[in-house]
């Protein structure tokens, strides 16, 4: 096997580091930056590594009564599980339909799951705003997550997975006398699982990161905040420091960075498996 | 490569044969059947988005035909003066700028991780760190990635502005100069969606055979050359993930322009997305009818996306 | 097909939306039905009712949100068994004038909003609140330890609509360090354009690269500034008497004096005595508080901010509000926000409740509480005498400059501000104009007209939804 000569690999490894450096600036500022007083990080450049650590902005961040960062951690969460699960329903039994299930409609149905799609909810958020608000659920956590149970997004991904499923295999359990249901539940989403995991964690981050929604229905209730409506509420703050802000923010980042880092083998496994190949 | 192991089936090679006779006879009903489960299955999906996407558009259509009161409520027909109000040169820039945006953002957020992936398939020491590494912007919501480069960005304690200045260039105004603004607001998108972009393609580029990345890279003449023609059509579905997702962030982005210029200076960095969130919930706003009807082009605009993404891209897709 | 699908859409939105009109319609005619109406009820309306809770929604964070909490508990433990006040923190104040307009459509109004200013107009044509001066009227409650000049922004017609709470009014600050430095004087600040140039050129520093290390000056492009000087040069901001007489329907925005204002900022932009900064405060205030500018335009709101991220670094002096022509007469409009009690679907008890809040917030020992730990403007004037506010300001004599200047502004339509429903709007159009000139380089008169133009669309449109 040919084993790059040593000028490629050097000027590989040159580009990377270059890119790294450049690409990880803020994350190494953000991560630091709550460590340091905020007078080390005015300083320019920011005494990034000055020895002088603290733990008092992450402390300033979490105990700030304003915007406590506690319920917004639990309704980040509770955003994210149940969108995805949600999502993990609806789209694994609409993708299932569209690849096996023969029907007239399946064309037009899978036309309308991906026009949905290219619909951003920023330009039905009014009507949305204003359905979800006469249903009188301004001060329950649903209404953070209402209209994003289902996905056109998740059922497309899904889709890609399951067309990679051989069609002679499915029809050889068919005929082996496996119901529909039996057949997805035991041999599908088995024989699919990255791709599963890929949605789930799709699924869960899109809920995560949401901000403009949470930001606007939920500006009823207070303790609707999530943690993302919290940093922005953080950035207004008056008076408040970048190292704050930067400790805040890593407390919020904590989750997703850790599963970039660790749990990086399933994102890359369920998105080779699902929409991606 | 495959769909993991299928051995679980151990479906046996005789039962692939056609079916025996009396299949036929039955075929009709069991295809009715088969419609009528599809539909099942797919209504809660539908229903999902039904009411709080589909049934929403048709509200939009009405709103846009509306005045309101001062509480945002529609009242009185005031027939197509909002789509009037959008013919004018101020929106036509709004058009533009989106698709500036957007073009700006799909292309080095594309190619940018492409161009980190690419020599990351090579079995050298230390690609797996690069690639956790490079990925970490994935972990950043808008709002987080927005609030931290306007601290990077700040003209008072900007880091980035003293790197400049030790390499003896001038710092630009980042968020205040028309073209800067746009500039900054699109490379941090970038940044945002490489991480993503990067673990997509890296993973696309695993599932390309070893053999064959290395023919592609045998020496550096012809190396790019065959990088182009043989290994992208191989990960051309991760490639034509990657565009379709990342012009919908583009295309849906309001955060970064909202935290970062508030789509100024002037209106320089306004895109129709932002205008949306103007008109209906910024500044004491509820020109709900406004709004909704720049939804309904915003609506235009994202299925013309979509028909050329999948009608045309995506028949050159190669899956396997 | 095509006509069976199209009939079924239309049918299904055209049910969905008397649902929807439905809903709206039956939450407004609960409040009317309800025993809510807008006059204001006696002190026994609070007699047998047991404890009264009521909902404030404000938009106080960090620690003027802490020490609105600390005033909350204080007048929950006064009046624990009669009233409970239930805080409800909703962001910024736009986001709270959001959530209060989509309240007042569901039926889920608070019984107390903090409303900014310029949202002022818009509270008063939602008649959905008892003006504070109804309460007044009932109790004969003695007005006059509130200052008048804070007190004008809210009053129309001599009417008092709502309670001043958090105010603030803005000052030149300066780094006093780098005026000593440059051997300028910081006891005797720039007061006009003039002065601040000629005082910017001396301080403004630079490297052995010619890169500029210290500006001379640098502001937010704020809204909110252009208001104020307007102010200061005794100049209406928008027409009928600063809507004070009547409706407004142009924001004066194009005048001579503004245009004079923002060639004069183009030009420090453009001898590179002032960086170019956009509207975001907070930016600004970095650049002051790290150095980089030796002159900023705050609000008194910023003074403990400053003191706290400077501390070690350069000390801070203060001056008034500069003026675009050494004759202008004015003096600064005394902005921030007020406390609405609402009437609207409310019962008597909640009105009354909600007063006696309101009144404990605004009264001098509140306002010196909140004084001194905020840095806000007291708009009590008992606050200023009382011994923790003295000893506040002997600490920061910087704020002395505000007290002096409050006293020196005489009370005029033009110094109370412009009323207008559209006043958010107007705000954001008068940063658009600076931006374009100061920025971008278009001549400042057309940018000015630019946007004054644009303004009429958003403010008729405002009217007419008055009318509905």
């Amino acid at each position: 096997m040919n084993r790059p000569g040593p000028l490629p690999t050097v000027l590989t490894y040159l580009w990377l580091a270059v890119a790294a450096v450049v690409l990880l600036f803020p994350v190494l500022l953000t991560v630091l930056g709550g460590f340091l007083p905020s007078n080390a990080l005015l300083h320019q450049p920011p005494q990034l590594l000055d020895g002088h650590w603290t733990l008092e902005n992450y402390r300033a961040a979490w105990r700030q009564p304003v915007v406590p960062l506690a319920p917004a951690f639990v309704n980040s969460l509770f955003v994210g599980v149940s969108i995805m699960l949600a999502h993990l329903v609806t789209s694994c039994l609409a993708a299932y339909a569209l690849v096996f299930l023969r029907s007239p409609l399946r064309r037009p149905i899978f036309w309308l799951f991906l026009a949905t799609i290219m619909v951003p909810y920023e330009s039905i958020v009014v009507p949305n705003a204003l359905f979800v608000r006469s249903l009188g659920i301004n001060d329950n956590r649903l209404s953070l997550v209402l209209p994003f149970l289902a996905s056109g997004f998740g059922v497309f991904m899904l889709r890609q997975a399951f067309r990679q499923f051989p069609r002679e295999l499915r029809e050889a359990a068919v005929i082996d006398g496996c119901g529909h249901l039996r057949f997805l539940l035991t041999i599908l989403l088995p024989a699919t699982r990255p791709a599963l995991i890929g949605i789930a964690v799709w699924s869960f981050l899109q809920g995560w990161n949401m901000y403009f929604w949470p930001l606007i229905i939920s500006s009823s209730n207070n303790s609707l905040n999530t943690l993302q409506t919290a940093v922005f509420a953080l950035k207004d703050n008056e008076g408040g420091s970048p190292a704050v802000l930067l400790a805040g923010i890593t407390i919020t980042l904590l989750p997703t960075l850790l599963l970039v880092v660790f749990g990086q083998r399933w994102l890359v496994r369920g998105f080779t498996a699902g929409a991606v190949k | 490569m495959t769909a993991p192991t299928l051995t679980a089936t151990g479906a046996p090679a005789g039962h692939v044969d056609r079916p025996p006779e009396g299949a036929r006879r039955t075929a009709r009903p069991a295809r009715a059947r088969e419609a009528l489960l599809g539909l099942l299955f797919t209504l809660p999906g539908l229903a999902g988005l039904g009411v709080f996407v589909v049934f929403p558009l048709f509200q939009a259509v009405y709103l846009s035909t509306r005045g309101n009161d001062i509480l945002g409520n529609p009242t009185r027909s005031v027939g197509l003066r909002h789509f009037h109000e959008l013919l004018t040169p101020a929106f036509g820039t709004v058009l533009w700028q989106t698709l500036v945006f957007t073009v700006l953002v799909v292309v080095p957020g594309v190619l940018l991780p492409l161009s980190l992936a690419a020599p990351m398939t090579q079995r050298l020491p230390g690609m797996r760190i690069f690639r956790t590494a490079f990925a970490l912007p994935f972990a950043y919501s808008v709002s987080a990635a927005s609030v931290v480069w306007l601290i990077m960005l700040n003209p008072g304690v900007s880091p980035v502005n003293w790197v400049l200045g030790l390499l003896g260039l001038p710092a630009p105004n980042w968020t205040t100069e028309p073209g800067w603004a746009m500039a900054t607001v699109v490379g941090v998108t970038v940044w945002m969606v490489s991480g993503f972009n990067l673990l997509v393609l890296a993973a696309g580029l695993a599932g390309v055979d070893e053999e064959v990345l290395e023919a592609a890279r045998i020496d550096g003449a012809t190396g790019p050359r065959q990088f182009v023609s043989i290994v992208l059509p191989l990960i051309s579905p991760s490639l034509f993930f990657a565009v379709v997702t990342t012009t919908l962030t583009a295309l849906q982005a309001l955060g970064q322009v909202q935290i970062m210029t508030d789509g100024g200076p002037n209106g320089h960095t306004r895109t129709l997305v932002y205008s949306i969130f103007d008109n209906a919930f910024h500044n004491n706003n509820s020109n709900f009818g406004l709004a909704s009807a720049q939804g309904l082009v915003l609506l235009v605009v994202g299925v013309l996306i979509a028909v050329v993404q999948f009608g045309v891209l995506e028949r050159r897709v190669h899956y396997r | 097909m095509r006509t069976t699908l199209r009939r079924v859409a239309v049918g299904l939105s055209l049910a969905a939306l008397t649902a929807t009109a439905a809903a709206c319609g039956s939450a407004t005619a609960n409040d009317d039905a309800a025993a809510g109406g807008t006059e204001a009820p006696a002190a026994s309306a609070l007699d047998g009712k047991g404890e009264v809770s009521i909902d404030f929604w404000h938009a106080m964070s960090g620690k003027n949100g802490a020490a609105l909490q600390q005033l909350t508990d204080q007048f929950n433990a006064k009046n624990k068994g009669r009233v409970k006040v239930n805080l409800q923190f909703k962001n910024t104040y736009d986001d709270t004038l959001s959530a209060y307009k989509a309240a007042l459509n569901s039926g889920q109004a608070p019984d107390v909003v903090q409303v900014y200013d310029i949202g002022t107009r818009f509270m008063i044509d939602s008649k959905s609140t008892v003006p504070i001066q109804s309460f007044v009227d009932v109790d004969k409650t003695d007005t006059s330890d509130i200052q008048p000049n804070i007190a004008g922004y809210y009053s129309v017609d001599g009417k008092l609509y709502s309670m001043p709470f958090n105010t603030s009014m803005p000052l030149l600050y300066l780094n006093k360090t780098a005026f000593t430095k440059a051997g300028l004087d910081p006891a005797n600040p720039p007061k006009t354009l003039d002065e601040i140039t000629e005082a910017a050129r001396k301080l403004t520093v630079k490297d052995a690269g010619g890169r500029v290390t210290q500006y001379g000056f640098g502001a937010a492009l704020y809204g909110w500034f252009l208001e104020q000087w307007t102010a200061a040069g005794n100049q209406e901001y928008c027409d009928q008497g600063n809507g004070r007489d009547g409706r407004g329907t142009t924001v004066k925005l194009a005048t001579d004096d503004h245009v004079k204002l923002l060639a004069w900022w183009k030009k420090m932009v453009d001898e590179g005595l002032a960086p170019k900064l956009d509207s975001n405060t907070t930016t600004a205030d970095n650049a002051f508080t790290a150095g980089t500018v030796a002159m900023t335009l705050e609000s008194t709101g910023s003074l403990g901010g400053f003191l706290t991220s400077t501390q070690g670094k350069f000390e801070i002096g203060t001056g008034n509000y500069p003026k675009i022509n050494a004759t202008d007469a004015g003096g600064p409009i005394i902005g921030g926000a007020s406390l609405w009690v609402v009437g609207k679907g409310k019962d008597d008890a909640r009105k009354r409740a909600a007063w006696e809040f309101v009144k404990f917030l605004a009264d001098k020992d509140s306002q010196a509480t909140w004084h001194t730990s905020t840095g806000y403007f007291p708009i009590s004037k008992g606050a200023l005498e009382t011994e923790v506010d003295k000893q506040w300001v002997a600490q920061r004599p910087q704020f002395q400059t505000a007290i002096t200047q409050l006293q020196n502004t005489p009370l005029s339509k033009a110094t109370q501000g412009c009323l207008l429903g559209a006043m958010p709007q107007a705000r954001k159009a008068a940063e658009q104009a600076m931006q374009a000139a100061v920025l971008s380089g278009t001549d400042p008169r057309a940018a000015l007209q630019q946007q004054e133009q644009a303004m009429t669309g958003p403010i008729k449109e405002y009217n007419q939804s008055v009318a509905g």
